[in-house]
């Protein structure tokens, strides 16, 4: 090989019987110089080919067969592209927009985080898109003529009088009486028509304190209902009489969005409700005044889900355990909320508030 | 020999981290140990750790309305096909004027209406008796209304009967459990337009015929 390394990089690219071999010779004119033809010859055409390219020998076809390029391709190993066995597996963990490596998009289906789906369209966003939407926004519609000025919203934070020096460039104090700031009701326009955000479901459990298995039986029904994965919940302050202690794990919790949501809601409504015995529909209080609304099912109520039901025998009967329904709503007060339930089917009774 | 740069990531292995130990302490070798990282052991601030999700295996199946109605749900239960039998199709809060379903009493093997051919209402206290008052106007509605000779028999079968029953009930009280013979009495005693005499299904066949 040390005899090569002079030669260019294509040519050592070369098989060696090409290079071994004679060369042709180059200066036939030379080769047969005498006394005269020197003399003759001008020094400036001395450097000039004579011979012609399209002169050059053949290749052989034995040589021809012997030149195969993919052939030392493959044979170099360990440093072509991977075979037919390489997988990508996607990083396991994300180092930030600035690293050099990055994890494939959650829509890619090598991602760690990949969902499959949609697989259908749940028929009660089907409804909401098709009717619902525009049902609420033309019940809703408040006319009002162009050319009206707005009306002034009042402050609803209250200011500092300035009768001292250090009220300069303090916060404005909250609502008297209460810390929270309500929301205020937006109107329902086209671009703002009510919808299902989210649903939280989820049951509390305390004998799960002195046995464990209930925790067990409230996540696998949890699970048939929602369709995910619940969380475990933990106590939030100790109480003698109820015997629990903070920090115990007394309870579960999922949360469902989009289509999921929207089909749990459909079951609720279309299955379960109509089973419960003697029911009368939702009591028209419920809500936390932002357009959230919330019911809940007992646990004979919650054996009433299709799911439950199928393999009801499976379950502990005394163990199950009942489970509050939390609709999120993108409404901004009650009302709106209620509106879209109860377009959705959802019947309400009793005295309404908000 | 020396190292050429990689792009690959060098993979912390306590391989490693000992043999970079023996090459500090004999020193008969200039290389450049690579670096300590103990990743295993430390929490990295700098790498978020992408969970893949945990899901349950779900199914797509068919539900089917009690009204024959059908759409796909994704679900945890593994049965393809659901039949409901008791939904909003067929409940009457979401069905208000569904007339078939404003009869509480489940009837279908048409059971408590042989009870009644055989044994009367006399027992049932929800039972409807027309007072003597309205015995009367019904009996002066109906000489008003007769006209035609069927009409007026027809008429005056109801007004017997109803008189009768009036008349029952002044004669016992108010409560027809008082006396053990006017319970006898009702024995075997044919009306079929009580309340709840016929079945939800048999109701709307009815119905069915008369619209017709």
């Amino acid at each position: 090989m040390a005899g090569l390394r002079g030669v260019s990089q294509s040519a050592r690219s070369l098989p060696l019987s090409q290079l071994s071999r004679p060369a042709c010779p180059s200066y036939p004119a030379c080769s047969r110089r005498s006394a005269s033809t020197q003399a003759t010859e001008s020094p400036a055409l001395h450097d000039l080919e004579t011979d012609s390219t399209l002169g050059a020998p053949q290749l052989s076809p034995d040589e021809k067969r012997q030149f195969r390029p993919w052939k030392r391709a493959a044979d170099r190993k360990g440093f072509g592209l991977p075979g037919s066995r390489y997988q990508f597996h996607p990083p396991k963990y994300s180092r930030g927009p600035l690293h050099p490596i990055q994890s494939p998009p959650s829509s890619d289906p090598v991602a760690r985080d990949f969902v499959p789906g949609p697989f259908n369209m749940p028929r009660m966003r089907q409804t909401y898109q098709a009717t619902i939407a525009s049902d609420i926004m033309t019940l809703a519609y408040n006319h009002i003529p162009p050319g009206t000025p707005d009306r002034e919203q009042p402050e609803r934070l209250r200011d500092w009088d300035g009768t001292s020096e250090y009220h300069k460039n303090r916060p404005k104090r909250g609502p008297r009486g209460s810390p929270v700031l309500p929301l205020v009701e937006q109107n329902i326009t086209f671009r703002n028509i009510p919808e299902i955000t989210e649903i939280t479901i989820a049951s509390y459990a305390p004998q799960a304190v002195k046995d464990p298995e209930h925790l067990l039986v409230a996540r696998t029904m949890l699970l048939a209902i929602a369709g995910t994965t619940p969380d475990i919940t933990r106590t939030k302050s100790s109480v003698v009489q109820w015997g629990i202690i903070e920090g115990q794990r007394a309870g579960v919790k999922t949360t469902i969005y989009g289509n999921a949501a929207y089909e749990f809601l459909d079951r609720c409504i279309h299955l379960v409700f109509p089973r419960i015995k003697d029911w009368k529909g939702i009591r028209a209080t419920t809500g936390d005044s932002s357009g959230n609304l919330a019911f809940g099912f007992a646990p004979e109520e919650v054996a009433l889900f299709p799911e439950i039901e199928v393999n009801y025998d499976m379950y502990p009967s005394k163990m199950i355990p009942g489970c509050r329904v939390f609709v999120k709503t993108s409404a901004t007060s009650d009302r709106q909320a209620r509106l879209l339930l109860q377009t959705m089917g959802v019947p309400f009774y009793g005295e309404v508030r908000n | 020999m020396g190292k050429l740069p990689s792009t690959l990531l060098r993979r912390p292995t306590s391989l490693y981290t000992s043999t970079s130990t023996t090459t500090t302490t004999t020193t008969t070798k200039t290389t450049s140990s690579p670096p300590r990282c103990l990743l295993q052991h430390q929490q990295l601030r700098h790498a978020t750790f992408v969970l893949r999700p945990r899901r349950p295996y779900q199914f797509t199946q068919l539900v089917q309305l009690s009204d024959g109605s059908t759409f796909t749900v994704r679900t945890t239960m593994p049965s393809a096909l659901y039949k409901s039998s008791k939904d909003s199709r067929n409940h009457v809060l979401w069905q208000p004027t569904e007339k078939s379903l404003r009869n509480i009493e489940v009837d279908e093997a048409g059971k408590l209406a042989a009870f009644r051919d055989r044994y009367g209402r006399g027992w049932d206290i929800d039972e409807v008796v027309p007072t003597a008052d309205e015995a009367e106007a019904v009996v002066a509605e109906a000489a008003a209304a007769a006209k035609t000779k069927t009409a007026e028999v027809e008429a005056k079968a109801v007004v017997d009967k109803k008189a009768e029953a009036a008349q029952e009930q002044k004669t016992n009280g108010e409560d027809p459990f008082d006396s053990l013979i006017d319970l006898i009495s009702s024995y075997s005693k044919f009306d079929p337009n009580t309340k709840g005499g016929k079945s939800a299904k048999d109701a709307a066949r009815d119905e069915g015929k008369k619209k017709r």
